[in-house]
C-alpha cells in the first residue's frame, strides 16, 4: 500500500482516538483557557488592590497619631483599626500582614514573615507616611507626592499581566505536549506492548511516528487558536506581530519540545518513571524559564543559567513578537540556542530510542 | 516448493540471569496445527517472539516458509499472522477499527465483517475494546491473526484466563483455520488443550525439545496407556512395602496415589488383595487413560503445572 495513504489514515485514527479521551481534551484545551482565566483576573492590575495595615486603637489619641492617620490616607492602605486585644487576637491567628501601634513616643510596627512578599511594601509605605506625618507636626506644609503613571514600557502598546501570560501559556503547552503527550505515549506504548503488535506487522516504523507527530501538531495548532481567541474576546490582547513569524517561532518550539519528550522516553522503562523524569524536567522548566513572571528579581548567575535552557530564549521571542510586534533582529541568539538544543534532543532520541 | 512451515535449528536465545532458549530445534508441515507444549518459563514464548521477528536469537537459524529474517523480513511479515500472549490495544478503538487500522498495512487483507463473523463478535463490533470481556479480547486478538490472510499463524497460549465455553469457541476458530489450509502453530500449557487441537506437538522445558511427534504417538510412546488413581479413606499405607506387594512403581501426589499400569485388568486383583490383607480402605480408585501430563512427568519428573 501507498506510504501516503497509510500516514493519513494512521493520523486520522490518532485523531480520532485522541477525540475520545476526555481528560486530554481537558488538559489541552480548557486547562490553558481556565490559567489565563484566572490569574489574568486576579492580576488584572488599577488601583482595586489595596495593601491592608492593621492600626491598634490607643484610648489617648495623641496629634502625632492623628496626623499619621492622615498621611496614611494618601497611600493605597485600607486601615483596619481595633482594639489592642483583637489586633493581638488577629495576629496570633497569622491573619495580619502588617500591624501599627503608637507608643507614647512613637510608633511600632510588626510584619509577619509568613506574609512578607506585600508586607515588606507595605512596610515601606508607612515608613513614608510616618516621615510626611512628623514633617507636618513640624510645621512644614505637607510634602507633595511624586505623581505616578502606569505605562507599559518597552511595549508598542499598553499592555497587561494577560497579555505577558498568554505568551508564556503557549510555550508552556508546546512543552507539556512534548513531555507529557508525545513522551508519555511512547512509554506507555513500549510497555503495554503496543509496539509490539504492530512490529509484526508490515507498517514501517516512520509512518507510526509520523502519524504521532502530525496529530500532535494539529492539537497544538488548535490549542493555541484557541488559547489565542480566548484572549482576544476576554482580555483585548491583540497579536502585534506576524503571524508568519508566530507560526515560525511555534514550529521550532513544537520540535524541539517533541524531540525532548522523544530523547526522555529512552531513559524510563516504566510510565511511573517516566512521570518522574519527565516532571524533574518540566517544573523547573516552567519555573525558571518566565512563563508566570519574568526573573528580574533573581540571582544574576540563575538569569544567566536559565538564558542557555531551550523555554527562556523561546518565551522571550515570542513575547517580543506577539507583545511588542518585533521581528526576529535581536533574538538570533536565542533561536540559535532553540535550535542547538533540537538538534541534541533529536539526536539523542534516534541514537537511543527503542521499540521494546 | 518447500514442504516445511517453519525450520529451526539451534535455536538460542540468553538474558542477563536465564538462558531461555538452549539449542531448539523444531520443523513444522505445510497445512498442519503443531504445539509447543510446556510450564510456564519454559521458553515457548521467547521462541515464538524470534520467529515472529520480535526478538532477535543468539546463534541458531530460523526459516519461515523457506525465509530468512534478515533477508526477507517485509515479505515475512506480510505472510504471517501473529497473536501475541497479551495483546493490548488502544483502550478507545472498536474492534471493527481495529481490524480495518490493521489489515490496512497489508497489500492483501480479508473483510472485516467476514472476520468478525468467524470469531463471532458481530455483536460488540462497535463497542470500544476496554469494554469487551477477556474471551472478546482474544477473538478480536485471533481475528487480527487473520487479517491478511496469513499462510502461518502464530498463537501464544490463546485460551490462558478464559473459561471452559470461550476455550472451546477459541478452539473451534483454530479448526477453522486448519480447514482453511493454514499452519498453525500455538504454544499451550493445557494438555487437553494440545490434545484437541494439535497434529503434532513438541515438549519444550528449559529451552529445549524433549520429546515430539503426534499426542498419540507420545503417549503411546509411555508404554503404560493406562494409570490407576488411588486415593485412601484413613491413613495410607507405607508407598514402598505398598508397591512391593502390587509388584509396580507407586507415584504419591499429596493426598493421592497414581500408579502407571500396562494392563489394568490384571493389576486390579492385586490392589483389592492388598487392600484387604494391610487393612486400608480406598475413597477411590478410578482408571484412566494416559494423558500428555503423564508424558511430561515421566520425562522430567514434574508436573506442567508447577
Amino acid at each position: 500500500m501507498n506510504h501516503g495513504k497509510l500516514l493519513w489514515r494512521q493520523y486520522l485514527m490518532e485523531c480520532k482516538l485522541y477525540l475520545r479521551d476526555r481528560g486530554a481534551m481537558f488538559w489541552t484545551f480548557l486547562f490553558p483557557v481556565l490559567m489565563l482565566l484566572g490569574f489574568g483576573l486576579i492580576f488584572r492590575g488599577g488601583n482595586d488592590p489595596k495593601m491592608p495595615v492593621v492600626w491598634v486603637q490607643q484610648a489617648v489619641v495623641q496629634p502625632k497619631d492623628r496626623a499619621m492617620l492622615d498621611t496614611l490616607a494618601h497611600f493605597p492602605t485600607k486601615l483596619e483599626a481595633m482594639s489592642a486585644a483583637d489586633a493581638e487576637a488577629k495576629w496570633q491567628k497569622g491573619e495580619t500582614a502588617v500591624q501599627v501601634e503608637p507608643t507614647p513616643d512613637g510608633f511600632r510596627m510588626k510584619v509577619n514573615s509568613y506574609l512578607i512578599a506585600q508586607g515588606q511594601m507595605t512596610a515601606q509605605v508607612v515608613q513614608q507616611a510616618f516621615l510626611m506625618s512628623q514633617a507636618q507636626l513640624g510645621g512644614q506644609p505637607l510634602p507633595k507626592l511624586i505623581p505616578v503613571s502606569v505605562e507599559s514600557p518597552g511595549h508598542a502598546h499598553e499592555t497587561n499581566y494577560a497579555a505577558f501570560l498568554l505568551p508564556g501559556l503557549l510555550g508552556l503547552n508546546l512543552m507539556s505536549m512534548g513531555l507529557f503527550a508525545v513522551g508519555m505515549v511512547i512509554v506507555s506504548y513500549r510497555e503495554k506492548g503496543k509496539f509490539r503488535r504492530l512490529a509484526v506487522t508490515p507498517l514501517p516504523k516512520w509512518v507510526f511516528l509520523l502519524g504521532q507527530i502530525m496529530h500532535r501538531l494539529t492539537v497544538v495548532l488548535l490549542q493555541s487558536a484557541v488559547l489565542l481567541l480566548f484572549g482576544l474576546i476576554v482580555f483585548h490582547i491583540h497579536n502585534q506581530g506576524s503571524y508568519l513569524l508566530l507560526a515560525l517561532i511555534m514550529a521550532l518550539g513544537t520540535a524541539c519540545f517533541m524531540a525532548l519528550g522523544f530523547a526522555l522516553t529512552s531513559f524510563a522503562e516504566t510510565s511511573e518513571t517516566y512521570g518522574a523524569i519527565s516532571n524533574l524536567v518540566f517544573i523547573p522548566l516552567m519555573f525558571l524559564s518566565g512563563v508566570y513572571f519574568t526573573l528580574d528579581a533573581a540571582p544574576k548567575w540563575l538569569q544567566n543559567a536559565v538564558i542557555v535552557l531551550p523555554l527562556s530564549p523561546f518565551l522571550k521571542t515570542l513575547r517580543a513578537v506577539f507583545n511588542d510586534g518585533a521581528g526576529l533582529e535581536g533574538h538570533y541568539l536565542g533561536m540559535g540556542i532553540l535550535a542547538g538544543w533540537t538538534v541534541i534532543f533529536f539526536g539523542l532520541a534516534v541514537k537511543r530510542f527503542r521499540w521494546a | 516448493m518447500n514442504e516445511l512451515a517453519l525450520e529451526i535449528r539451534g535455536l538460542r536465545k540468553a538474558f542477563p540471569k536465564v538462558v531461555a532458549v538452549d539449542g531448539l530445534d523444531l520443523e513444522v508441515r505445510k497445512g498442519e496445527v503443531f504445539g509447543l507444549l510446556g510450564p510456564n518459563g519454559a521458553g515457548k514464548t521467547t521462541t515464538l517472539e524470534m520467529v515472529e521477528g520480535l526478538q532477535e536469537p543468539d546463534a541458531g537459524e530460523i526459516r519461515v516458509m523457506g525465509l530468512d529474517w534478515k533477508r526477507h523480513g517485509q515479505e515475512i511479515r506480510t505472510r504471517i499472522g501473529v497473536q501475541l500472549q497479551a495483546t493490548s490495544l488502544f483502550n478507545k478503538i472498536t474492534p471493527r477499527e481495529a481490524l480495518d487500522l490493521i489489515g490496512g498495512y497489508y497489500p492483501k487483507r480479508r473483510g472485516t465483517d467476514e472476520l468478525l463473523d468467524i470469531v463471532q463478535l458481530q455483536e460488540k463490533a462497535d463497542a470500544y475494546h476496554i469494554t469487551l470481556s477477556g474471551g472478546q479480547m482474544q477473538r478480536l486478538a485471533l481475528a487480527l491473526a487473520l487479517v491478511n490472510d496469513p499462510e502461518l499463524v502464530f498463537l501464544d497460549e490463546p485460551t490462558t484466563g478464559l473459561d471452559p465455553q470461550a476455550r472451546r469457541s477459541l478452539w473451534d476458530v483454530v479448526r477453522r483455520m486448519k480447514a482453511e489450509g493454514r499452519t498453525v502453530v500455538l504454544t499451550t500449557h493445557y494438555m487437553d488443550e494440545a490434545e484437541a487441537l494439535c497434529d503434532r506437538l513438541a515438549i519444550v522445558d528449559h529451552g529445549r525439545v524433549i520429546a515430539r511427534g503426534t499426542p498419540a504417538s507420545l503417549i503411546a510412546d509411555l508404554g503404560l496407556p493406562s494409570v490407576v488413581e488411588l486415593s485412601f479413606d484413613g491413613a495410607a499405607p507405607d508407598p514402598a512395602a505398598f508397591a512391593a506387594r502390587l509388584g509396580s512403581p507407586v507415584e504419591v501426589r499429596e493426598s493421592r496415589w497414581e500408579i502407571p499400569a500396562a494392563d489394568p485388568k490384571s493389576i486390579l486383583p492385586k490392589l483389592l488383595e492388598s487392600a484387604e490383607s494391610t487393612g486400608t480402605t480406598y475413597e477411590q480408585l478410578h482408571i484412566r487413560r494416559a494423558t500428555l501430563e503423564d508424558v511430561f512427568l515421566h520425562r522430567t519428573g514434574r508436573s506442567l503445572r508447577d
